[in-house]
């Protein structure tokens, strides 16, 4: 064995991060760089070069027309880990903890109106299935990202999105049993599937459901799909609860948009990041330009069934739109 | 209106499946990312996952578990454990790490697959909370040894090694690979979650926890049983899609992907885990043997798991007793000879008092691995280092990418099974990984391991300086003998005294 090369110091951090030159953040440390399938981008998985599944991620990830020389370079603006997810959303489900309670003590759902109640089992229960939807696209963008802090922002959102799923679930049976004969629990599938308020977002969903370039996912998902649900589905949906004594619903969602907040975030910082190559511009306005008809048109269905809301679906589709065009995006 | 218990409301949670109009079905769920199995839609209704959880109750749950992992990191930082510490156990910290942290991040995207492609709703949600999981095993694994970087060099590879074509971050990778990376969702249910979690975890979380309380690692012992629990949750995603698999008349199939990871896992523990337990963890520290671990958690536990679910035990099964006895003493000593070629610095585990041990625990040892043993201490002691250091590469199975071993010393055993498949000759470690080949060649047959890449002229210049240069390895990371030496001099006196 020869013993001429130099020995190799110990560093003050991975080697991976010490050519930045700064101290890491704990965020860094436990983050970045941890896609070792992206290393190899002709075979991916340390198997014949020809599997399944090596062709899926040479095609649906190495193969996008989205680039960047570096998307380990990604950063979280949030700099969330798991550790800091737990400590925070079980501080939200706290303060969640505490409104059902508080309601619960007003008799809340005794004291809406029939009418509302209709609403609800038409327009709030079937949400369910939007939320399981946001749910699993998220875990596909985790599951292809080309990045780990990519990964892990749509890890946290995917759990955001079953957090939700399961307020509604938990929503349905007090309902329910407060309002037997309105549909509640076992009427929400049918809602879903055949209302006609609903089968634009259906639409898209499933078609969001079947992007499965990286990129695209991203787009549709983040830029496109959730911001419509965001701006329809619940700050529209909130707006209406309010005036007609639906406090709960309203306070729900608000805590709720803290969540799409945190998503908004990071999907605007990992749009910028891949502005930094020019030629991303052009993909992106393609995907947004092919994506936001489809959204456009669940927003106006969805809309169109919300009472007393005649400017609900502009004023949804302009929030959207003002988030998009804030990224410098074309529609 | 009233408050709700978990389970006036849990189903409604997970009745999440619609039937799809704007996409097929196969494009919503291809086959080869969801149910290679094909089990009609409707069938997976019936899919119940045993170990229930909310939202709610994960992320107050987490929250509390990481508080503790934490706290009693930042507590033990200042009694200064890492000074002291025996280089033995500080190689598997070096192992552990490198071989774990970033693969279990890895897992994560596995989680993910069942998450998104699982037909059952119930999975998905466990699979979510899965997916939190590994991503929690990842950062945490990383987080903890990152404190040490700054003393020693070996310990960058709990970040760097799965990134190298180091010979065991190719078998890891290979492995993992074929268990979880590149299956479809109810194939990772079975093979990550019901073969490798239910079982082998334990070994690696709570065998290794047993010997770190006993080695005064405490931060280390606290960590991994934490993360156990964990596993043991989500590990519970697999058996009742097994059930679904069985009552679905693809009992056959569902076995051959059983005894397929089963093997896999069982021959990269070898390499990882036994010699952690039997040779590196100090001798006054150990809980068990590795054998002696098996027996509790694998033979004992996840055989009686197999068969609650109708399922056999795996062919192999007296291969795999058989084996149990030997296979990771030649790991081990493959990994020490070839110490230049690994991350950590391999203990020999051979003083006169290990070998006591080791005969004990395994007998016939002496007349073994032992007369092996004799030879290197010999050499030890005459100073030859020049035989003490590899010159070439080994043999490497085809399907595990780690040396093919056998029985050395009187009960000489040593066998290479091999296979002629279009064109190329493959060698095998063992009959069962000929056969794991033979399932479905076409998944393995293009993939070429460390020693082809050197026979094919990839590695340059083609000597061991080259190869190290290929895996990554600079002086300062490479491993040397742990404890320079010192039990062959021990073992050398004792003979002497003995003589």
């Amino acid at each position: 064995m020869s013993q001429s090369t130099e020995k190799l110091k110990p560093l003050k951090t991975w080697s991976y991060l010490s050519k930045n030159r700064r101290r890491p953040s704990e965020y860094e440390i436990v983050s970045a760089g941890l896609h070792f399938s992206t290393d190899n981008p002709a075979c991916p998985w340390e198997l014949d070069p020809g599997i399944f599944m090596n062709e899926w991620y040479r095609t649906h990830r190495e193969g996008s027309p989205l680039k960047h020389d570096d998307w380990d370079g990604f950063r979280d603006p949030d700099e969330l880990v798991y550790r800091t997810y737990n400590i925070m959303q079980d501080g939200q489900e706290n303060y969640v903890d505490g409104l059902i309670k508080e309601f619960d003590g007003l008799d809340h759902d005794q004291g809406l109106a029939p009418e509302w109640v209709e609403v609800l089992a038409a327009l709030y229960t079937p949400g369910r299935y939007v939320m399981h939807g946001l749910q699993m696209a998220s875990a596909y963008l985790a599951q292809i990202a080309p990045a780990s802090t990519i990964t892990n922002c749509a890890t946290f959102q995917g759990a955001d999105s079953l957090r939700w799923l399961s307020h509604i679930a938990y929503r349905t049976k007090q309902l329910s049993q407060v309002w037997p004969d309105y549909g509640f629990v076992e009427g929400e599938r049918r809602q879903w599937e055949e209302a006609a308020h609903w089968q634009g977002f259906r639409e898209l969903m499933e078609r969001v459901l079947i992007s499965y370039d990286w990129g695209e996912a991203f787009v549709a998902l983040n830029l496109v799909l959730k911001p419509a649900i965001d701006e329809a589905v619940l700050r529209q949906l909130a707006r209406v609860a309010r005036s007609h004594d639906d406090t709960m619903l309203a306070f729900l969602i608000d805590a709720q948009l803290i969540d799409s907040d945190r998503s908004r975030r990071w999907s605007g910082a990992l749009v910028h990041y891949a502005q930094q190559n020019e030629a991303n511009q052009d993909v992106l306005d393609e995907w947004v330009t092919r994506w936001v008809p489809l959204a456009d048109r669940a927003i106006d269905g969805f809309c169109a069934a919300l009472p007393n809301s005649l400017s609900a679906a502009d004023d949804a589709k302009r929030d959207c739109w003002g988030f998009r065009a804030g990224l410098g995006l074309s529609a | 209106m009233a408050l709700l218990n978990r389970s006036d409301w849990y189903d409604i949670a997970r009745d999440t499946n619609w039937t799809p109009k704007y996409v097929t079905e196969d494009a919503l769920f291809p086959p080869q990312m969801s149910d290679c199995f094909d089990i009609p839609r409707e069938k997976w209704a019936g899919y119940d996952e045993p170990y229930k959880t909310t939202y709610r109750e994960y992320v107050k749950v987490q929250r509390e578990k990481d508080a503790g992992a934490y706290s009693v990191k930042a507590a033990l930082a200042r009694m200064k454990f890492f000074e002291g510490a025996d280089p033995g156990w500080l190689s598997i910290l070096k192992a552990h790490y490198g071989a774990i942290a970033v693969q279990e991040y890895a897992a994560g995207m596995a989680e993910a697959r069942m998450a998104r492609f699982g037909k059952a709703s119930g999975m998905r949600n466990m699979a979510t909370f899965g997916l939190l999981d590994e991503t929690r095993h990842g950062q945490i694994q990383l987080y903890f040894p990152h404190e040490h970087v700054n003393k020693d060099r070996q310990f960058d590879w709990a970040h760097k090694a799965m990134h190298t074509n180091e010979w065991g971050a190719i078998a890891a990778r290979h492995m993992f690979a074929d268990m979880m990376n590149t299956r479809d969702a109810v194939s990772v249910a079975i093979m990550l979650t019901f073969a490798f979690e239910t079982g082998f975890t334990n070994m690696q979380f709570l065998g290794l926890a047993a010997d770190a309380a006993e080695a005064g690692d405490f931060t280390f012992a606290n960590l991994i049983s934490s993360i156990q629990t964990d596993e043991a949750r989500h590990a519970q995603i697999g058996a009742p899609a097994l059930k679904i698999l069985i009552e679905n008349g693809k009992q056959e199939e569902a076995q051959r992907k059983v005894d397929i990871a089963f093997w896999r896992s069982w021959r990269l523990f070898t390499v990882l885990t036994g010699p952690m337990m039997d040779y590196y963890t100090p001798l006054d520290k150990r809980e068990k043997s590795f054998k002696e671990f098996m027996e509790e958690w694998i033979i004992g536990q996840f055989e009686r798991n197999m068969l609650d679910l109708g399922l056999d035990k795996p062919w192999y099964w007296d291969i795999f007793l058989e084996e149990l006895n030997d296979t990771h003493h030649g790991m081990h000593m493959g990994v020490w000879y070839w110490r230049p070629t690994v991350w950590w610095n391999p203990a020999a585990g051979a003083s006169s008092a290990e070998r006591d041990w080791l005969e004990e625990k395994y007998p016939g040892w002496n007349d073994t691995w032992g007369q092996c043993w004799d030879v290197i201490a010999a050499n030890v002691a005459a100073g030859r280092e020049d035989l003490l250091l590899p010159q070439t590469l080994p043999v490497i199975c085809n399907m595990t990418n780690l040396p093919i071993v056998g029985r050395p010393g009187k009960r000489w055993k040593l066998r290479d099974y091999h296979l002629d498949y279009k064109g190329r000759r493959y060698h095998f470690g063992s009959e069962p990984d000929r056969w794991v080949f033979e399932q479905e060649p076409e998944r393995y047959a293009g993939h070429t391991t460390l020693v082809d890449r050197f026979v094919a002229g990839l590695v340059q210049p083609p000597t061991i300086e080259g190869a190290l240069q290929y895996m990554n390895l600079g002086q300062g990371e490479i491993g040397e003998d742990a404890h320079g030496y010192d039990w062959a001099f021990d073992y050398q006196n004792f003979r002497k005294q003995a003589v």
